[in-house]
């Protein structure tokens, strides 16, 4: 028997090519009883292999080859749990102290961290070769010596491979030799880099991507032949018959690597409790004040549901854990920091009265079982939703203070190659130009949808490539084995782990790219996998756009804003909501959650709540979503699968929509626990076992003979368990969403200008672009005012704009403008304001040509006319200004001819020393105005046309506040017979029709059978239009790539929802580049 | 002083168009780049209403019907380049070679001969069509109002002094030609055309877009004052000789070749140069003909050829004969890191120097050759020398009636070199003698081995051999290195491999193996006993293999069309002795080895034997010492 105990998978980055689990697989298919992964000083891909060796049923032995000071690497394989721990901080420390994918260790704290290790002599790149290479034989001799002094004799192995080399070989001679000379045992291994013969041609391309060359420059540093994969016991009893004891060994010391990762040692840490208390008992009183403030004190319902919770939390020992989480969102309170916790957690009225969640659990009658049941032996998850940015950074920087270095780390996130990735790369390493490279990768995209022609074959065969070319074939190929394979290590954007005392016991750590974080070598899955307790701090930029709405409420309209205090049943939400009228609006502004909402047609909370869920892929594939709008139209009858199930399910009316629902359906057909019924979800979820679901359907069947459901029945209520659990959506999650979206709508009805301005100043988020946005708001009555250099700041503001309010766009939609020199404009036009460009250059000389003509291509420097218009603009020497009267019409190209000679360095004979200021900033501050040092000359140039405004607009912010781009053809329109988008809703079903505009979203969701679905703008609002397969196959270049788009087709006008049926489809030409649109595609 | 400007539109076409007129009537467009990334990068009207795009692919434009589609040639460029510059010095003495598809004319004194400038234009415009080539003609009163016109008007156009400006007006001031910076400038000021950029007021202009816009403002305005740049007679060395008599024998021809050659050499000599290239072009009289004493072969129509006697730059291109096989056998884009770019369909094949073309006259025969030399020389009699040394080698396939002999100018060599250089050769004896080595074994089988950077068993190229250069860098190969006895790799671990040198047979021997049962199996160095052979056939005999140690797998250039996959195997081998008369000369030297330590009628030696494993194929590859 063999075991293969020196294994790399591609979580050594670009030094395997086969995942974890493939190796896995593969060891089992030819009946290897145990593997040890190595992977190149990480145990990064250690949890992926070990579930999936627990699957394949085989043994998954621990290791890492690590890399010494000397160059070469140590392969070290874990013995014990103290072992374990100790490679932990071996790699913490060598990691932590070096760059990224750097770091390296000395023999000494090799020594230190020994205890618990076996160590092998290792391949060419361990350390016997090493030394071999270095001193011969008495080298080699001498490093093993070394070896078992600091690991102890039984824990040295001198390791031999055989790929078939020449030099190999004799170095395997000599180990030989070594090893009978100190009486120590020999063992095969083959030094695995792929788990098949074929995936040497991926690890061939992976060491041309290390070494930054191209397959055909990499000359040896490619692998010699196709040997490193894992070979079966007889295989490898062949290539070492010579030496069978280096095969026997191999079980045998197996048998000795008695850690595995089931044996963690992983303990969540306490929460510090004032003396006298008890975690629980802290916990319960922390809990009952918050219960108190939430419910008040007498309701009974609360409290007994409040109590059944607390008692369970001490069972599993929980406590800890909802303090730790309570503190965060304290500190965030504290801070002024929005924070809501999301997803299960929401059934919890724990985590209500703790003030985690805002959904009220008991309320909503939300079942707590979702969130935590007894019989699952996991750790609860709670999300923390705060606003993207700064804010979040904060709570984030705080549980570090709070736990330590050592203690918190973020979780990782295995950044893998994907579609494009992996063809930049594989072409890169075929000798691709850069041309011919963005050619092919281009031809990578992501529809959500594919159609089975919808292949990359075909995608090169229509962009005119040769698919029989020997090098795009082989490019093709490999494109398809690097899908999935790990790139490098990134760092998760919310997941948080801490650990009792040292987590580097538990998982090595390493610096993030990002100063100050250390991330854990793990990612999110992988935590949760290996029973790690994780927070999701997880930015969400609507948070982001909420809080900033309320400040600006505050500090403009003098009003404040209490989100937990919103009437809950405003007349202008709802009314708003019902006409789809929601651009902007979190959760239920995308075209989908459009085309239903004048169905649903919301009138209370809880409409929103399942219009958050319905608009799905588990209510879609379900074929949930008709029903229940025909129900709730009153066009179908509302039944139940079975009378009992009515309590459950009537608010619903009938139609399963919820995880929570299945879970008590469960309950009360079949008489399930809760813990059981979340373990009936899980089996049907995401990671699908047949065996497990088969099992568990029997026991639901079975459950629901004992409750006396008929057959009938029976076949529903399991078809709607196992169509919808894979996606249902949580009641408690998307009651959560559904707060936020109607705050979101609440704050647009009622304060657009700021719900805007904040909107505007925390993209890229949501659905729409800026253009959109601005578009929307102005169809909504609202002035947004253009960027100007005399009146913007960097973030978009508000302004008084007689009685209303206006936005003013920042200066961070000027392209190309960065923050410092804009932040400079704002200090120092609030000293004075500039009197002209060249004041405006001189004051601020850090801005560059480029940025000085951005802005005065979109006009934000045509202040020169209002302070014509006012009578304080100082003459220069009391002369009358002979520009004055020629500055009253100021326009773009004027700024453009100033700012053209402002920035041209005047050379050294006109910069006079002895004038130039010794520090600019300062004497201009000190000074009184100084007139420009050149007077303005009278600009030649004509003023731009319509046209070119808007080109100029688009061009430098990406929008126009200006009349959108179809107004300027509109009469060519009429002429054509387009309607506009606003008259849509007063033509008849049926009618044929044209339209025009501007694209502004392209979507092909998975659900939708390969339809396609565009958002047309015009000057009056927004149509939508539906494309067949068919006619999308036919016009797929010009509905992909031209901004704008005439479409023929026919209206569908039915409850209120409009949309146009796409017959055929011509690109228009426009002046304007249009904004960009938000594909899915 | 008036000038003429002559432009040729969508120049690239127009020189296809040029050498296959019968395309005029047609859709044509122009393909370039490398497999498989060819693109449309011209095209004609025709070919534009079928739908033929600039920047379509091969195949893209190959799915439109009715259209020809051509390559690009650089030949056809220069041809009708040259032909351009022939056209206008047939009107002009001064002119300005300003761009492959213009050509500015210097008109002083011309307008009386031509009568006139209109005319002039008008003869210019249908010489150029009588050329092949279609031209837009303008006359102004300097060049640069000239080329402007010529580029900007169709057919012939003459600007009067006084209406430069009014009529260049009209034209887009992308026409001059600006900076990328500018010409983006321009388009933000909305200055769009000659008239609106002559009309900004010239201070603020120079103010703002500085010299380079003012000059731009000149042009526009039709006032550029810039002088012509006359083409200056190129540094051309040819002399040529038409024979009464066709020449048919080596010694007569040698003869007329030493008096070119001392005809070239006395001019080079005269300007202080020398020359690195020589290209002889012979004109043959058709027919098959005893020459030089040997019947002659017809070659083809046209006999071209390039000699790399000494051109070590060349090989590289073309890449390293499979050295395993022996000799250059066509086969050298097979070796791994020197792919021909073409083959690989990447970058355009490099430009060979040698310039192989077809004569229109299909009647006549062409001999060319160029002779390369690595350093610059001027001695007439060791040319000769090297000239005979090739025509010996290669024959002309018929008497010469024409010889052709042009020398690329060169500067002269350094006479002397460093102090401490060690004593070499004199280059040109040395030159003389690699030619006649190369005579005996071929051009490509002399120089200097050079290993390949490669896992593929005994890789090498050879490079050119120059004993001047530093010596060869010191290689850190592996496997190949075994033959040449230099690794890096084994140096490291020198105590643990013996030294054994391997006696390397080019082309590889076929050979047959029987392989050993498992069981029975006794050798003591075999790991992998499946395959071990157990006899093995080559040179005529049976041997018996008494050891065996292997095999040493390899393979690589799976990405390529020529991957390798090969197990090898050492192997000491027990074998009769086979007579002399027995045996061919490979396996005489073959055997020769273990035949010395022959001690009776049986010899042993170590070989080594590979097995291709695509194939199945047996061969010995070497023995050891």
């Amino acid at each position: 028997m063999y075991v293969e105990l020196h294994a790399r998978s591609a979580f050594s980055f670009l030094e395997g090519a086969s995942l974890p689990e493939t190796l896995a697989g593969r060891a089992a298919e030819i009946e290897l009883p145990a593997v040890a992964l190595l992977d190149r000083d990480g145990l990064y891909g250690a949890p992926r292999f070990h579930h999936a060796a627990v699957k394949n049923k085989i043994r998954a032995h621990i290791g890492v080859e690590v890399t010494s000071a000397g160059g070469f690497r140590y392969p070290l394989l874990v013995k014990t749990r103290a072992g374990y721990q100790n490679l932990c901080r071996l790699i913490t420390r060598m990691k932590l102290r070096a760059a990224k994918n750097e770091g390296c260790i000395s023999a000494k704290e090799m020594a230190e961290h020994a205890a618990g290790l076996v160590c092998l002599t290792g391949g060419e790149e361990g350390p016997l070769a090493h030394a071999l290479g270095q001193g011969g034989i008495a080298g080699g001799t001498e490093c093993v010596r070394e070896l078992s002094a600091i690991f102890g004799r039984e824990n040295v192995y001198v390791e031999l491979q055989r790929h078939l080399h020449r030099d190999e070989e004799a170095r395997n001679q000599a180990a030989v030799e070594i090893a009978r000379k100190l009486r120590l045992p020999l063992l095969a291994t083959n030094g695995v880099s792929h788990a098949t013969r074929i995936e040497r041609q991926v690890l061939d391309v992976f060491t041309s991507i290390r070494n930054h060359v191209a397959l055909e420059a990499a000359g040896r540093l490619l692998a010699r032949n196709s040997e490193r994969q894992l070979k079966p016991s007889q295989r490898m009893a062949r290539l070492f018959a010579d030496l069978p004891e280096a095969i026997a060994h191999t079980p045998e010391l197996s048998s000795r690597l008695e850690f595995t990762l089931e044996d963690l040692g992983y303990e969540f840490p306490k929460y510090p409790v004032p003396d006298g208390e008890t975690q629980d008992s802290f916990l319960c009183q922390r809990t009952m004040e918050g219960m108190i403030s939430r419910y008040g004190a007498n309701d009974e319902k609360a409290q007994r549901q409040v109590e059944r919770e607390l008692v369970l939390i001490e069972r599993l020992e929980l406590a800890g854990y909802f303090l730790i989480v309570w503190d965060i969102v304290r500190f965030c309170r504290e801070k002024n920091i929005l924070v809501q916790g999301r997803g299960s957690a929401a059934n919890s009225a724990v985590c209500y009265s703790l003030g985690i969640t805002a959904v009220d659990p008991v309320g909503m009658d939300l079942l707590f079982e979702r969130f935590l049941s007894e019989e699952r032996h996991e750790w609860p998850d709670i999300d923390l939703d705060l606003p993207s940015g700064d804010q979040r950074e904060r709570a984030i920087q705080y549980v570090y203070e709070r736990y330590g270095k050592l203690g918190a780390a973020m979780t990782a996130n295995v950044i893998t190659y994907r579609g494009r990735s992996a063809a930049r790369e594989a072409g890169k390493a075929l000798s691709f130009d850069s041309e011919t490279l963005d050619k092919l990768t281009s031809l990578v995209n992501a529809w959500e949808y594919k159609d089975d022609d919808d292949t990359l074959v075909r995608h090169f065969q229509d962009s005119g490539f040769d698919v029989g070319h020997p090098r795009i074939k082989k490019f093709l190929e490999l494109c398809i084995r690097m899908q999935d394979l790990p790139r490098h290590l990134g760092q998760h954007s919310g997941g948080m782990v801490v650990c009792k005392g040292q987590l580097d016991s538990v998982v090595p750590l390493e610096p993030a790219t990002m100063p100050g974080r250390v991330v854990v070598q793990w990612d999110k899955e992988d935590c949760a996998d290996m029973g790690i307790v994780k927070v999701d701090l997880l930015g969400l930029g609507m948070m982001a756009v909420l809080e900033e709405t309320i400040e600006i409420i505050h500090d403009h309209y003098r009003e404040d804003v209490d989100l937990a205090r919103l009437p809950a049943d405003d007349a202008l939400v709802y009314e708003t909501l019902q006409r789809a009228d929601t651009v902007g609006m979190f959760q239920i502004e995308s075209r989908a959650q459009m085309s239903c909402l004048p169905r649903l047609k919301p009138v209370k909370f809880y409409d929103i709540v399942v219009q958050v869920a319905i608009i799905r892929p588990g209510p879609i594939v379900g074929k949930m979503v008709h029903p229940y709008l025909k129900r709730r139209a009153g066009r179908e009858p509302v039944e139940y699968p079975h009378l009992s199930l009515e309590p459950v399910l009537a608010r619903t009316l009938g139609v399963p929509l919820f995880q929570e629902q299945l879970l008590r359906m469960a309950m009360i057909a079949a008489g399930f626990s809760g813990g059981e019924a979340e373990e009936l979800r899980r089996a049907f979820g995401f990671k699908r076992s047949e065996a497990r679901m088969k099992e568990i359907e029997k026991k639901l069947r079975a459950g629901m003979i004992r409750t006396g459901i008929s057959v009938e029945s029976q076949e529903m209520i399991v078809k709607s368990i196992t169509s919808f659990a894979l996606y249902g959506f949580p009641e408690s999650h998307a009651a959560s969403f559904a707060l936020l979206a109607y705050a979101s709508a609440y704050l647009k009805c009622h304060y657009l200008a700021a719900f805007t301005a904040a909107m505007l100043n925390n993209q890229p988020m949501g659905f729409y672009s800026p253009a959109t946005l601005v578009k929307d708001a102005q169809r909504h009555g609202l002035r947004v005012k253009p960027i100007d250099v005399a009146q913007s700041d960097w973030k978009c503001t508000l302004e008084r704009d007689r009685e209303n309010w206006a936005v003013r766009l920042g200066l961070r939609y000027a392209k190309g403008l960065r923050e410092e020199p804009a932040q400079a404009i704002v200090a120092e036009r609030s000293i004075r304001a500039f009197a002209s460009i060249e004041e405006l250059k001189q004051r601020v000389p850090s801005l560059q040509k480029t940025e000085l003509i951005t802005l005065a291509e979109i006009g934000a420097m045509n202040f020169f006319m209002r302070h014509a218009t006012q009578p304080a603009i100082p003459e220069a020497n009391g002369v009358a200004d002979p520009g004055a009267k020629k500055r009253q019409r100021f326009h773009r190209r004027d700024a453009l001819w100033q700012v053209e000679r402002v920035a041209r360095p005047a050379g050294p004979l006109l910069d006079d020393p002895q004038e130039a200021p010794v520090n600019e900033e300062e004497i201009s501050r000190s000074l009184p105005f100084v007139p420009p040092l050149l007077p303005p000359d009278t600009s030649p140039l004509s003023p731009m046309t319509d046209a070119e405004r808007l080109v100029a607009d688009f061009r430098g912010t990406g929008m126009t506040v200006g009349p959108h781009p179809m107004s300027y053809c509109r009469s060519a329109m009429t002429t054509l017979g387009v309607r506009r988008a606003n008259e849509l809703e007063h033509l008849p079903d049926g009618i044929r029709l044209r339209i025009a505009g501007a694209i502004i979203a392209r979507q092909r969701p998975g659900t939708a059978k390969g339809f396609v679905f565009l958002s047309v703008e015009d000057e009056t609002g927004i149509a939508n239009a539906i494309i067949s397969p068919d006619v999308f196959a036919e016009n797929r270049v010009t509905i992909v790539s031209h901004p704008f788009l005439l479409i023929d087709g026919r209206l569908q006008h039915q409850d209120n929802v409009i949309s146009v049926k796409v017959d055929s489809v011509e690109a228009l030409s426009m002046p304007a580049a249009a904004a960009t649109s938000h594909d899915f595609h | 002083m008036p000038f003429a400007c002559i432009h040729v539109l969508n120049f690239i076409l127009q020189s296809a168009l040029r050498i296959e007129p019968g395309l005029r009537a047609q859709a044509a467009g122009i393909l370039d780049g490398n497999p498989p990334f060819v693109t449309v990068i011209a095209r004609n009207k025709k070919a534009g209403s079928l739908g033929l795009q600039i920047g379509m692919t091969k195949s893209q434009a190959e799915q439109i019907q009715g259209l020809q589609l051509r390559r690009r040639s650089i030949e056809h460029e220069t041809a009708a380049h040259a032909a351009l510059v022939d056209l206008a010095l047939s009107f002009s003495p001064r002119i300005e070679e300003t761009a492959a598809d213009t050509i500015i004319l210097d008109l002083a004194g011309l307008a009386q001969l031509f009568g006139g400038f209109e005319k002039l234009a008008q003869r210019l415009g249908r010489r150029a069509k009588k050329f092949g080539l279609s031209a837009q003609v303008a006359v102004g009163s300097n060049p640069e109002a000239a080329q402007l016109a010529a580029r900007g008007f169709a057919g012939v156009t003459v600007l009067a002094a006084d209406e430069e400006m009014e009529r260049l007006g009209s034209l887009p001031v992308i026409a001059l030609n600006p900076s990328f910076e500018i010409r983006e400038t321009l388009e933000r000021w909305g200055v769009r055309t000659c008239r609106a950029l002559a009309a900004l007021p010239v201070a603020q202009l120079s103010e703002r877009l500085g010299q380079e816009g003012v000059r731009l403002q000149e042009l526009a305005r039709g006032a550029s004052g810039r002088a012509l740049i006359p083409t200056i007679a190129a540094m051309e060395f040819e002399e040529a000789m038409e024979l009464d008599t066709a020449v048919s024998e080596l010694e007569p021809l040698s003869f007329l070749l030493g008096r070119l050659l001392d005809q070239l050499c006395g001019r080079l000599s005269a300007r202080a140069l020398a020359t690195n290239e020589i290209r002889l072009r012979m004109e043959l009289e058709p027919g098959e003909e005893e020459i030089f004493g040997i019947a002659g072969k017809r070659q083809n129509r046209v006999y071209s050829q390039s000699s790399t006697t000494a051109d070590s730059s060349s090989r590289r291109e073309s890449g390293a004969p499979r050295n395993d096989n022996g000799g250059d056998r066509g086969d050298a884009n097979r070796q791994s890191g020197t792919r021909h770019p073409e083959r690989a369909g990447l970058r355009p094949a490099p430009t060979n120097a040698e310039v192989n073309r077809a004569e229109p006259d299909a009647t006549v025969l062409i001999y060319e050759h160029v002779l390369r030399l690595p350093l610059a020389m001027r001695d007439s009699k060791a040319l000769l020398r090297l000239w005979r040394l090739h025509l010996e080698a290669h024959p002309p396939a018929s008497p010469i009636v024409k010889i052709t002999m042009t020398a690329e100018p060169a500067k002269v060599r350094f006479a002397q070199s460093g102090l401490f250089v060690p004593l070499s050769p004199d280059p040109e004896k040395l030159e003389i003698t690699m030619a006649r080595t190369g005579h005996s074994v071929g051009a490509a089988n002399i120089g200097s081995p050079e290993l390949l950077d490669t896992h593929r068993p005994l890789s090498f190229r050879v490079g050119r051999f120059n004993p001047l250069e530093a010596s060869l860098p010191a290689n850190d190969s592996g496997e190949s290195s075994v033959s040449s006895g230099v690794s890096l790799r084994i140096a490291e671990s020198a105590s643990l491999l013996p030294a054994t040198a391997l006696r390397v047979f080019r082309p590889a021997m076929p050979a047959k193996v029987e392989a050993r049962d498992n069981s029975r199996d006794t050798t003591h160095e075999t790991m992998n006993k499946v395959h071990a052979p157990a006899r093995v056939y080559f040179g005529g005999v049976w041997g018996d293999v008494m050891a065996a140690s292997g095999p040493w797998r390899s393979s690589g250039d799976w990405w390529t069309e020529d991957p390798w996959n090969q197990d090898e195997w050492d192997l000491e081998i027990e074998f009769p002795v086979p007579a002399a008369k027995e045996t061919n000369a490979f396996s005489r030297t073959a055997f020769s080895h273990a035949a010395q330590k022959a001690e009776s009628t049986r010899a042993r030696g170590v070989y080594r034997i590979v097995r291709e494993r695509a194939s199945g194929e047996w061969f010995v590859r070497g023995v050891y010492d």
